[in-house]
């Protein structure tokens, strides 16, 4: 990235901040729904046993899945809400530069859940003692969240300009994360709890890293057409 | 579109009119790169568009029926961002010069969302030549002004003018053809006049005007 390129990144970045932590809009709904969502589990699947805690990870990136599609279809919420697109569009920025900026700004959220929806799901869900855990979950998040907000930036751009987006980016986006949620769901299940299985760790973690790059790929090569043609 | 010709020289203006659905809009988002043209041939600023318009970009400047700014931002953070956007040296003078030229320094730190409609077009217009653009193009942009905000876009707008194209879509009769060098009269996407208007009376074109569209 030019230093040119870094700049309005950083001002596309603090610009979608800004307008996060002045509304509150994106965040503060994914987090809710992603406490909500656990307590729902919770009763359903019961609380902190022998038998619930091998389930803790599919529940924590089934829920994570379904809280990254109510962020990615917020992501242009102040572009369409506020009619600001065309400003952006005009300006002599690299489509690249855009989506690159709305796939860290869905990481960032996604972090923002994943502080409080993973030691809640070590609270509800697994039996024994979890903060030894919790670096290498942080690490599946990151890997994990890297290519959720990729993908998501990549399907945002695409359901921006059409009229059923509300329907067709749930039914594009979430088949697309069966991969990223089985592999972090194995990752986060091989270190939770009592499990310590260093080896599966090893070979999720290197599936996650190696789908963001895949659709990193896809995303560049994908990204000056999504909105100029 | 269809048939439309239009060579623009940096100084010069033209003022495009027409009935609703006439193609105006559709006009003016070609040329400002938003809208690709199926066939045809557009140069901008001398890049051949839209494979260059990457390069054309920088020296647009666009003030649609939308301001484009962001509500929820202050009007200085509105004009931080497109001054980190266009790469422009010195940002802080030309956001301070910017909403200075538009009355807005007394409210540079409030949220747009706080502005009247007029506010929030002059915000526009400050963020529209905050790059010092080469080609400006306006689509409507006396849209929910009063008087007073008229008169300073017009005031604001001959400031700028010199060494610039401009490009007007405007229902404004009158006020187009007088401040435009030739106008285009456009109906159904095709043109159905374009010539100079330096000389002629705005009143009178209007008359003509009324018998091209009818």
């Amino acid at each position: 990235m030019s230093p040119r390129s870094l700049r309005q990144f950083r001002a596309l970045l603090v610009k979608d901040l800004r307008l996060e932590l002045r509304t509150r809009d994106t965040a503060i709904a994914m987090l809710l729904f992603s406490v909500i969502s656990m307590v729902i589990f919770q009763f359903a699947v019961g609380t902190r046993t022998e038998e619930t805690t091998p389930f803790a990870g599919g529940i924590l990136w089934a829920t994570i899945a379904l809280t990254a599609v109510l962020g990615v279809s917020r992501v242009y919420v102040p572009e369409r809400e506020q009619r600001v697109l065309d400003g952006l569009l005009i300006a002599p920025v690299p489509r690249m530069v855009l989506m690159t900026s709305k796939a860290v700004a869905i990481v960032l959220y996604l972090l923002a859940v994943e502080i409080i929806a993973v030691p809640l799901v070590g609270i509800f869900f697994v039996e024994g003692s979890f903060a030894q855990d919790l670096p290498l979950i942080l690490l599946t998040c990151l890997l994990a969240n890297t290519g959720i907000g990729i993908l998501g930036s990549l399907f945002a751009s695409m359901a921006l300009f059409s009229r059923a987006r509300e329907v067709v980016l749930p039914v594009l986006f979430l088949p697309s994360l069966l991969p990223v949620v089985i592999a972090a769901a194995g990752a986060t299940h091989s270190v939770f709890g009592v499990s310590n299985d260093m080896a599966e760790y090893r070979g999720f973690s290197l599936f996650l890293a190696v789908y963001a790059v895949i659709f990193g790929l896809v995303a560049y090569a994908t990204y000056p057409f999504v909105f100029d043609d | 579109m269809d048939g439309v010709h239009v060579a623009l020289a940096s100084g010069e203006s033209l003022v495009v009119l027409g009935p609703n659905g006439a193609g105006k809009t559709t006009l003016l988002r070609m040329l400002a790169t938003l809208l690709r043209p199926d066939e045809g041939s557009l140069a901008l600023l001398g890049h051949d568009c839209p494979e260059h318009a990457d390069r054309a970009r920088g020296a647009i400047g666009y003030l649609g029926h939308d301001p484009l700014v962001y509500l929820d931002l202050t009007a200085w953070q509105n004009l931080e961002l497109f001054a980190d956007l266009y790469g422009l040296d010195d940002p802080r003078t030309r956001i301070v010069d910017g909403l200075d030229a538009v009355g807005l320094l007394p409210r540079a730190y409030d949220p747009a969302r706080t502005f009247s409609r007029g506010m929030v077009q002059r915000l526009g217009l400050a963020r529209m030549l905050l790059h010092d653009p080469d080609l400006l193009l306006l689509d409507e942009p006396y849209a929910g002004l009063d008087a007073r905000g008229r008169a300073l876009l017009d005031e604001v707008l001959a400031a700028e003018r010199a060494g610039r194209a401009t490009v007007m879509v405007t229902h404004d009769v009158e006020r187009g053809v007088a401040a435009a060098d030739r106008a285009l009269v456009l109906r159904a996407g095709r043109p159905v006049l374009s010539e100079p208007v330096t000389d002629v009376d705005p009143a009178a074109f209007r008359a003509r005007y009324e018998d091209l569209v009818r």
